[in-house]
């Protein structure tokens, strides 16, 4: 099927197109690591409080979680404006369609969002307040996670969908923009990324010195606490790896290209380092936890790196004709408008050297935005006018001047005091002999 | 023209805007950059007489602050993207485009106010004992308040740009842009109103928290109140002054008399509301000086009500002196280019907007052809059957009579004219002709009018899917593949 070709909006960039598309992809890895840790923070505190029902110590870790959630939330929010500005800028006719076309769910997004952070306040602000009533502690938690994992699909969606404009024709709202292929595959893709950095944050943010004097836990050791979270993010690393995968074969062929597979590869294998120090933490008895945690933790964010820019490229590529369509198509309405524009400006120089009264001109400027000559529009025309006056100028004028208010369902017009008698005079006998 | 057209019918569009631009409006001004000087100033307090009563109600008014501003406050900043662009994307793509710098700019202070807002709440309480920390603290709410103010002083630019482009209509650029002539006088009388509505939003909580330490109550009224009141005489200058700046330069751009009747009778409902709901918080201040323990709670709540009042009027008419432009003698408030119009009266808008589901208006499809040119030219503006509905106006100036498609279109050919807050029509007239049968049909039926949203866009067609303009030669040198 075709894609519509919008025309983009016509003025200049606000900056070269290549360094916009640099502070992109940077702002949005700075954005989608506090999504993730925001995200992946609520989940955990609410794993960790259900534990808390059998084992107390992990509740207290569950508060000590949601500490983290308050920062990483307002993060997430504040780094996203800035990808958001520049997505605007560069992809208007794309990124504008796309959202119009779910618009329901998009806007949806902000209630949404002031929801769960709300619950998130009530959640851990108002900590101590449901030390008897768990469950309702628990169902505030779980609501909040829920919002967290359900606000991104819609984003997903939504940058999905602006890739495809050939896709635009067939949707009809947020559930079919949905279901198009490959959203999902993001979506599970997403999901375990969040569970692995994490994870991650908080296997090194429970092995800080400070946090160990400040949490005391009764039963439970520290490092069980730790190689609980670490068992999740090795394993959420291979999940990301074969939902990596599923994307890769789902992806439409368009934005495919070997410069991007070879991205994504390069993303993919320097991120298997980290797998083979977290399998050597994990289970031989000579290595701890904290090994390599530097080098595992510069290994990801290589691999971070690399797919971002996969990622933008894949853009680049899926749009590039479209883009390429919507410039000429610009450029050319462009042109169109400027012939026509002179033209008009001919046409209106004609008409202004028609010979003319002075009080048509008036009466022009002045009153026919509301009295047409045949038809009654905000007031009555001017034939019934001129039946009125018909032979009484004086009158038609002081009504100009002063009018009253006579027919009870139109406006009352008003004064036109401030016209000189002469333009006045003009205009009462434009009318009168009309 | 060249997007979707997203649309709420029942509470209409520009109120969706409205709805969520006001209340981050009242947030923004009444719980962040008017009071978060005072927690500052009730912190130094604390410090200086040693008094924690002090530093624990700035915490709890902070925690106030802090729960609404990073929550509602943020995400209703958010929002006003959110729906302006799916409400009017191309106003506000070409507002980013020429304001990117200063908008990158303004979210460098907004990460810097939210992440000084976090530390200046999150530390309060592990510093509170350590008196160097604590002075350290404090300079942290110095700072917090400063860019609060900077974000709001970055915004009115763009705010005042868009009432009146100054220079930027020939020199095109940010500067120009930035200080054009409403720039001063908004920005002043926007600092004192918030200085004067958070003074008054802390006076009322300050009397909920402290319902049970009534000494202590009237030692913090009575600061406050000499707060609020000397920001409420500047107030009264600053209103002074942008009313004499701004009627005068807009009212000169006001072609027709009635306008600016409507006009006037909104702006001396502001200019009332400000005389009197200025005294009213005067002597409400005033009194509270004097006897800072005994005037009634309720008396502050009314204030901070006449506040938010005055602040939503002068929101109002700000955006009302714009009209019909949504970025003055630019573009109007229908998302098209005054530049557009010649074209589009010419050929017609449906042989441009590319979104269109019809192209040539015939005897039988006039109903629904009109209800496109509808949806292309109005329905930013107005629903069908919500707020502001075209069937309501339409009811208000015919009535019971038959509407009649002639008198209809008679009256839209010259709409600008008499109603100078609407864009003149922008189509041809065939297309004014559909526009009135369809409108002329509301009078008996109106079928309920979704937007792209749910409705979908229709098939590309030989329009929207060409990059060509009739006889005119492609311009681009290389032949973009067509999908
Ligand atoms: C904003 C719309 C508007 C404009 C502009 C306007 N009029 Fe009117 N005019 C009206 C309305 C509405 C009425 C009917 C008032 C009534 O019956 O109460 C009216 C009525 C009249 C009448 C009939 C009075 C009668 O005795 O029934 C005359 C004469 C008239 N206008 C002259 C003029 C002239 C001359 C001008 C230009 C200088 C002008 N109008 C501009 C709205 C307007
Ligand atoms: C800039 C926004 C805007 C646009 C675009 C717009 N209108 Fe309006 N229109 C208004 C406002 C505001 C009012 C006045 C509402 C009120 O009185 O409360 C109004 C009033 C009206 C009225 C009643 C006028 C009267 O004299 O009482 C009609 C009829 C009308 N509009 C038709 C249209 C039609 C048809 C279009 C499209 C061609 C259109 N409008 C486009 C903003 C707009």
């Amino acid at each position: 099927m075709a894609a519509p070709i919008p025309r983009d909006i016509p003025l200049p960039l606000p900056a070269p197109e290549g360094f916009l598309e640099i502070l992109l992809v940077v702002a949005f890895l700075v954005h989608i690591v506090f999504v993730h840790l925001m995200i992946g923070g609520s989940l955990f505190s609410l794993v960790c409080q259900i534990r808390g029902l059998k084992v107390p110590d992990y509740e207290k870790l569950a508060y000590r979680i949601m500490q983290l959630v308050t920062v990483n939330k307002s993060m997430a929010v504040v780094m996203g404006v800035a990808p958001l500005l520049i997505i605007n800028t560069l992809y208007a006719p794309q990124f504008y369609a796309s959202s119009a076309l779910i618009g329901d769910m998009w806007m949806a997004v902000i209630p949404l969002v002031t929801l769960a952070f709300l619950l998130a306040y009530v959640h851990k602000f108002w900590w101590r307040h449901f030390i008897n009533i768990p469950e309702l502690h628990i169902g505030i938690a779980a609501l909040e996670t829920a919002l967290f994992l359900f606000i991104p699909l819609i984003f997903m969606t939504n940058v999905n969908l602006m890739l495809f404009p050939e896709a635009w024709p067939q949707v009809k709202g947020f559930v079919s923009a949905l279901l198009l292929p490959n959203v999902i595959q993001r979506y599970l893709h997403f999901l375990s990324a969040t569970v692995l950095s994490s994870s991650l944050l908080l296997v090194w943010w429970t092995g800080r010195k400070s946090f160990a004097q400040e949490v005391q836990f009764s039963k439970v050791r520290l490092l069980d606490v730790r190689r609980f979270f670490y068992a999740f993010a090795f394993g959420a690393t291979l999940l990301q790896m074969l939902t990596g995968l599923l994307v890769f074969v789902s992806l439409p062929a368009q934005g495919m290209g070997w410069g991007f597979t070879l991205l994504l590869m390069l993303g993919g294998a320097s991120a298997l380092p980290a797998v083979y120090w977290m399998w050597q933490n994990l289970t031989r008895t000579d290595h701890l936890l904290d090994d390599n945690f530097k080098r595992i933790i510069a290994s990801f964010a290589c691999a971070l790196v690399l797919m971002g820019i996969a990622r933008h490229d894949y853009r680049e590529n899926a749009l590039a004709d479209h883009q390429s369509a919507i410039k000429e198509k610009t450029a050319n309405y462009q042109a169109a408008v400027k012939v026509a524009a002179e033209e008009a400006q001919l046409a209106a120089k004609a008409l202004e050297e028609q010979p003319r009264g002075a009080g048509e001109i008036a009466f022009e400027q002045n009153c026919a935005a509301c009295h047409h000559a045949t038809l009654p529009t905000v007031g009555p025309s001017m034939q019934e006018i001129k039946e009125l006056y018909a032979g009484d100028p004086s009158g038609l004028i002081a009504w100009t001047k002063a009018p009253g208010k006579k027919r009870p369902d139109s406006m009352a017009m008003p004064s036109f005091a401030h016209l000189s008698d002469a333009q006045l005079t003009a205009i009462s006998g434009y009318i009168l002999s009309h | 023209m060249d997007f979707p057209i997203f649309h709420i019918d029942f509470i209409g569009n520009r109120m969706l805007i409205a709805v969520d631009a006001i209340l981050h409006v009242i947030i923004n001004h009444a719980l962040a950059v008017g009071a978060l000087p005072i927690i500052a100033l009730l912190e130094y307090i604390g410090i200086r007489n040693k008094d924690k009563r002090w530093d624990a109600l700035a915490f709890r008014l902070l925690k106030i602050i802090f729960i609404v501003t990073t929550t509602v406050g943020a995400l209703t900043g958010v929002g006003i993207w959110f729906s302006a662009s799916l409400i009017n994307p191309a106003a506000i793509g070409s507002l980013i485009r020429v304001f990117f710098w200063g908008w990158f700019v303004e979210w460098l202070v907004f990460v810097s106010e939210v992440s000084l807002i976090m530390a200046y709440f999150l530390t309060w309480e592990s510093t509170r004992d350590k008196p160097e920390a604590k002075l350290k603290h404090w300079r942290l709410g110095l700072f917090l308040a400063a860019f609060s103010w900077i974000t709001m002083a970055i915004i009115v630019a763009i705010l005042g740009f868009m009432m009146d482009t100054g220079n930027w209509q020939t020199e095109r650029t940010l500067l120009a842009g930035l200080f054009n002539p409403m720039y001063f006088p908004q920005l002043g009388f926007r600092t004192t109103l918030a200085m004067v509505m958070g003074g008054m939003s802390m006076i009322c909580l300050t009397y909920l928290y402290t319902r049970r330490e009534l000494a202590f109550r009237s030692a913090v009224l009575e600061v406050l109140s000499k707060w609020t009141g000397a920001w409420l005489l500047a107030l009264a200058i600053a209103a002074i002054w942008y009313y004499q700046v701004i009627p005068g330069h807009m009212l000169a751009n006001i072609p027709v008399a009635v306008t600016t009747q409507e006009y006037v009778s909104w702006n001396s409902q502001l200019k009332w509301l400000l005389i009197f709901g200025l005294a009213f918080v005067g002597w409400v201040a005033w009194a509270s000086f004097k006897r800072p323990g005994q005037v009634h709670g309720a008396k502050y709540a009314l204030s901070l009500v006449v506040l938010v009042l005055m602040l939503g009027q002068f929101e109002r008419v700000r955006e009302f002196i714009r009209k019909p432009f949504i970025i003055g003698n630019y573009m109007y408030a229908n998302g098209l280019r005054v530049d557009d119009y010649p074209l589009l009266k010419r050929d017609g808008i449906l042989q441009h907007a590319t979104y269109a589901g019809i192209r040539e208006i015939t005897a039988d499809n006039q109903v629904s052809a009109g209800r496109e040119v509808f949806e292309q030219t109005c329905s930013r503006c107005h629903t069908v059957n919500g707020i502001n509905s075209i069937r309501g106006q339409l009811k208000n100036m015919y009535g019971d009579k038959r509407w009649q498609a002639d008198i209809i279109a008679a009256y839209v050919e010259n709409m600008h004219g008499a109603r100078y807050f609407m864009p003149p029509f922008p189509g041809n007239k065939t297309e004014l002709q559909a526009l009135s049968v369809y409108l002329a049909s509301l009078q008996k039926r109106a079928a309920a009018f979704n937007g792209a949203q749910i409705n979908g866009i229709p098939a590309p067609d030989f329009i929207s899917a060409a990059t060509h303009y009739g006889n005119i030669p492609d311009l681009d040198t290389h032949q973009g593949e067509q999908h």
